[in-house]
């Protein structure tokens, strides 16, 4: 069954590349937010699946539950930053 | 200077959120000696509970619960609260720090006055960490007030 998950996390870190292919050469900035979210909520995965193969998930679930709620809330600031610098043509 | 959101979702979202974000920090606080985390981490999440407040609802609404001067007093007691159980055992006639001694005080077993001792501890080091992220948190936010630049 670890050998399951390994799997499973292994594809995670492949996805994580792929979205920090898109934060690096993002075209616009909020190309490189939305893909620094979702490096955050995959990474949030992997914890879990690290959690699960070493058979120790009560104390990654703490881990993680701080990583979402920290990864979320950055997302926020950038987003605020981002719209009260101007740089970008926010319609709201 | 941040300004209070017009969007619904952040405003809807921190006010679910800000309650559980809080009783989790306070979880983190407490079982700091068999889990993860500890004083400081949970400051820095009772800390991030201020800051989505601040997002949400204004900076200046957020300065009226917790001025710079408040906050400056926190973390001034928090170091007190860390230094003064040290200092406690100390004139018990232990070493620094040495919460066994904290039994004379307490009405309790050495073992179990070690454990509140060290929670002790972790309250004051979580007070003084949150009050002083929420101050840098809050100086960065009004940087431009006081360089007097255009928002």
């Amino acid at each position: 069954m670890n050998i399951f998950f390994l799997i499973i996390g292994m594809g995670m870190c492949a996805l994580v590349l792929l979205c920090l292919y898109r934060v690096t050469f993002g075209p616009n900035v909020l190309n490189r937010a939305a893909g620094l979210s979702a490096v955050g909520t995959k990474t949030l995965i992997i914890l879990l699946l690290m959690g699960v193969i070493y058979d120790r998930v009560e104390m990654f679930v703490d881990i993680s539950m701080v990583y979402a709620l920290l990864n979320f809330l950055g997302t926020l600031v950038l987003a605020k930053y981002i719209k009260q610098s101007g740089e970008v043509e926010c319609q709201l | 200077m941040i300004r209070e959101s017009q969007d619904v979702i952040v405003k809807t979202l921190a006010r679910l959120l800000v309650p559980f974000i809080v009783i989790y920090a306070l979880y983190v606080v407490m079982h700091g000696h068999h889990s993860p985390g500890g004083g400081f981490q949970g400051g820095v999440i009772l800390a991030a509970s201020f800051v989505l407040l601040a997002i949400s609802q204004g900076l200046d609404k957020i300065r009226q619960r917790l001025s710079e001067k408040t906050a400056g007093i926190l973390s001034s007691l928090g170091v007190l609260i860390y230094a003064g159980i040290g200092l406690l055992c100390l004139l018990l006639g232990g070493k620094y720090l040495d919460y066994g001694k904290l039994s004379k005080l307490l009405p309790v077993e050495p073992a179990q006055a070690r454990s509140l001792g060290i929670l002790g501890v972790e309250i004051g080091v979580a007070l003084a960490v949150m009050a002083v992220m929420c101050l840098i948190v809050f100086t960065i936010f009004s940087f431009d007030e006081d360089s007097g630049g255009d928002e």
